[in-house]
């Protein structure tokens, strides 16, 4: 395969560094953007998607009201940010063509390491299962148990990882190629 | 389902803008329930007569059928109550904090979220003093802030004094109806 970065003109090596870069900064600002509004643990994503779709509390039969003391620190604690259907459709509308073209981005960036075939099959499957997962998981905390937050975690996790392992093969294969390493 | 595609296809195309706070709730408890420190949430939990009967003055029902008011004290002296309420637009929702003195009348009304699209517009009609013709309105009577603004603004503030409105007007049927009746 003529396809090869370590091998590839200077110009092509810093096209794919900068878009690992930018892409990198990008994930960064994810990440900070997740810990705001999801979290990284099970209980705040299933909080966040599970929402009170989830439980549908029977009305009761005549108007009750139950009093509670309130203070000002109560008023100030953030609310659980809570993405509805509707929100996550429109998530799901423009993250996951997004997810893709990125993955795809990526996963070329493979194509062009020397990597062994199954390597190679495994991290590409990666780039693009974790979207799903990450997806799927919302959608399944969402309407079929708060347990599949889990789901989500291990989707965003797996897209952090793809990235990191692809920029580290890609930074080292580029700019400090090793002698004797064959596809 | 109906609703649901549709609902879908809305927000595909609409691509509703992230949530803003305008003002942070605490800011606008100490506005509205000035002097207070001492606070209690009501929580109005309806039944389903009482929802119909809310729906139909001002088609509207609160998330998850539960009403949450909040009263403030200074000593034993009441300072007023409180309601956070949502507006769902089509561009996304706006909460209005709705605030009440103890005759029961409107104190004051403050924008306390939108969405990024939407920000302009209420600082616009906030500008133009919308808040302003709120005051001392009573459960009963309709609020007419877009009405006022009508001529004076942007037609986009205009709008979103008409949401802003619809507001009020859930906050002033809540109150009037299940502040002082209902059964604790």
């Amino acid at each position: 395969m003529s396809y090869d970065l370590r091998r590839a003109d200077a110009r092509i090596k810093w096209l794919v560094t900068c878009l690992l870069a930018t892409l990198g900064l990008s994930y960064v600002f994810g990440a900070l953007m997740v810990s705001l509004y999801a979290g990284f643990t099970p209980e705040r994503v299933a909080a966040t998607y599970a929402g009170p779709e989830m439980t549908m509390p029977m009305p009761p039969e005549t108007t009750m009201v139950v009093t509670r003391p309130m203070s000002m620190t109560d008023f100030a604690r953030p609310e659980t940010h809570a993405v509805d259907t509707n929100l996550l459709i429109q998530d799901t509308h423009v993250h996951v063509p997004m997810y893709g073209v990125i993955a795809a981005a990526l996963a070329l960036v493979v194509a062009g390491l020397s990597l062994q075939r199954a390597w190679a099959l495994g991290l590409i499957t990666v780039l693009f299962a974790a979207p799903w997962l990450d997806f799927a998981g919302m959608w399944l905390t969402k309407f079929a148990s708060p347990h599949f937050a889990i789901a989500t975690l291990v989707g965003g996790w797996a897209m952090g990882a793809g990235y990191t392992v692809v920029t580290a093969l890609a930074v080292k294969q580029m700019w400090f190629p090793t002698k004797g390493v064959d596809r | 389902m109906k609703q649901l595609i549709l609902t879908a296809a809305l927000a595909a195309v609409l691509h509703i803008t992230p949530a803003v706070v305008l003002v942070k709730r605490p800011d606008a408890v100490q506005a509205l329930l000035p002097g207070a420190d001492a606070y209690l949430a009501r929580e109005v939990h309806l039944s389903n007569l009482d929802a119909h009967r809310l729906h139909q003055v001002v088609d509207w029902s609160p998330e998850d059928g539960v009403l949450t008011l909040y009263t403030g004290k200074a000593g034993a002296t009441a300072v007023g109550a409180l309601e956070f309420v949502r507006v769902d637009t089509p561009h996304g929702p706006i909460e209005v904090a709705v605030g009440f003195t103890p005759q029961g009348t409107v104190r004051g009304v403050i924008v306390t979220k939108a969405t990024v699209e939407m920000k302009p517009w209420v600082l616009e009609a906030v500008a133009a003093g919308l808040t302003n013709h709120y005051r001392e309105l009573k459960p009963g009577e309709v609020p007419r802030g877009a009405a006022a603004l009508a001529g004076h603004t942007g037609s986009l503030a205009e709008y979103i004094a008409g949401e802003v409105d619809k507001g009020v007007a859930r906050a002033l049927a809540a109150y009037g109806t299940f502040y002082r009746t209902a059964k604790t």
